[in-house]
């Protein structure tokens, strides 16, 4: 867990400038903790944030960082704020998750029509392989393998490289969070 | 030496994004050596004393002649935070950022519409608004006049006026010059088009990444069904929500208006009962 509130200097986020200066401390508590995949950020007492903000802050690191590591957010139910980051993630076509609990609100970018599912059926699971999803939907493997993929590109899922049955290499995909 | 002279004849009211963009105006004109004269036919009893008392009179620069006198005390300073409806001119200054400004700012809305049922959206969208707006004037303006906001409540608390006015290249002038790199396709629209864009969109010299400022302060505005008035050098434009965003049919602009550095921009909020 990462707390928000703990690399600002006020309870408030305000401008770019701000973001960057708190980007780069968040950036460095990541590159200090290089084992680690998967940041939560908490949103605890930190009380408002602008657009702005958002963008330089935390939609910037989790685009930096796409495909490699992820970042979701956590302790965060005002919708204002949400909508904040919403509108950067968006901008920056970074998908983020918001999670309540064991539901997870998806904002930013959203996922493509053709792999809308397979983002639906992977966020349900901690991890998941395109066999899985293959076989639920009665798809081919390589078609739900490319969905996936495009889902990792995307920055909707981490992969990380697993051994096949078979004794080739099969991707295992994790949600943010 | 060139002179320019404001009368406010009796019974004429000006409202609270007027004002500061009349602030801005004269001031600007006082450091391009202009001759100033604002003269009040009330004196003292009228738009002067409204004026007086949110601070304007602290903020004009002293070369400003003002008649019958300059007010001797600030009505401002006397009754700061005491009044419900009115806060006084804030100063943004960008060698001083005051960290505090949009979160007061929100705070004097809150004072008159806390009891809102939906008081924690409008106070949301408030502080996003002030947010935006002030870091654009330090990010953008590079002016080494001051920048000013202000609100108002109006007519028993159905109307909120918010406003921010900066002396800086406008809008416009940082804008345009990227177009044909950044957006090509929007290079040809006329300032009205490209304003309502950049509300719209989101646009920014910076490139597509950026912008989502000025488009998200236009969503939490649109959710109160606000009325946009954007002051540019030369033209002033209207823009009124149709559908959920600014269209460029319901836009009106004026053009040819006197010159006028800098970006204004004033959020009406309608807050009907």
């Amino acid at each position: 867990m990462l707390a928000l509130r703990c690399f600002m200097d006020r309870p408030d986020g305000w401008g770019r400038n701000q973001g960057r200066e708190v980007y780069q401390r968040l950036l460095r508590f990541v590159e200090d903790n290089p084992g680690r995949l998967i940041f939560r950020i908490s949103f605890k007492e930190v009380q408002r944030l602008d657009i702005s903000f958002a963008s330089e802050a935390i939609v910037e690191l989790a685009k930096r960082f796409r495909r490699t590591k992820g970042f979701c957010l956590i302790d965060l139910s005002d919708k204002d704020l949400i909508e904040n980051v919403d509108a950067a993630a968006e901008r920056k076509e970074q998908p983020i998750l918001v999670w309540h609990g064991k539901s997870a609100e998806l904002i930013g970018a959203k996922p493509s029509e053709g792999t809308r599912e397979a983002f639906q059926f992977a966020v349900t699971r901690p991890h998941t392989r395109a066999t899985e999803f293959a076989t639920e939907k009665g798809i081919s493997i390589a078609n739900a393998s490319m969905k996936f993929k495009q889902l990792w590109e995307g920055g909707f899922l981490l992969r990380q490289e697993s051994v096949a049955d078979s004794g080739g290499v099969e991707y295992v995909y994790l949600r943010i969070g | 030496m060139f002179g320019v002279t404001f009368e406010f004849p009796l019974g004429c009211k000006v409202m609270v994004d007027a004002a500061i963009r009349l602030l801005s105006l004269a001031n600007q004109l006082v450091v391009t050596t202009r001759r100033v004269r604002l003269v009040f036919a009330e004196g003292e009893a009228g738009t002067m004393g409204y004026l007086n008392r949110m601070g304007f009179f602290d903020h004009l620069r002293s070369e400003v002649e003002v008649r019958p006198a300059r007010p001797i005390y600030s009505a401002a300073e006397l009754h700061r935070g005491g009044n419900q409806t009115l806060v006084e001119i804030a100063r943004i200054n960008k060698d001083a950022r005051d960290q505090d400004l949009p979160t007061r700012l929100t705070a004097a809305v809150m004072r008159s519409c806390g009891r809102r049922p939906d008081a924690r959206e409008l106070e949301g969208a408030a502080w996003t608004i002030f947010a935006e707006l002030i870091d654009n004037i330090f990010v953008h303006s590079r002016t080494r006049l001051d920048g000013y906001a202000a609100l108002q409540v109006y007519s028993g608390g159905n109307r909120l006026s918010v406003a921010v006015s900066d002396s800086g290249l406008g809008i416009m002038e940082t804008l345009r010059p990227s177009l044909a790199t950044e957006f090509p396709k929007l290079a040809h629209l006329s300032d009205t088009d490209l304003l309502v864009e950049v509300f719209r969109l989101g646009l920014s010299r910076h490139g597509a990444d950026r912008g989502c400022g000025l488009k998200g302060c236009a969503g939490k505005a649109m959710k109160f069904n606000a009325d946009l008035d954007v002051r540019l050098p030369n033209q002033r434009v209207l823009l009124t929500p149709a559908r959920g965003t600014y269209r460029p049919n319901t836009a009106h602009c004026y053009e040819n208006l006197p010159l006028m550095w800098g970006t204004h921009i004033a959020f009406a909020f309608g807050l009907g009962a």
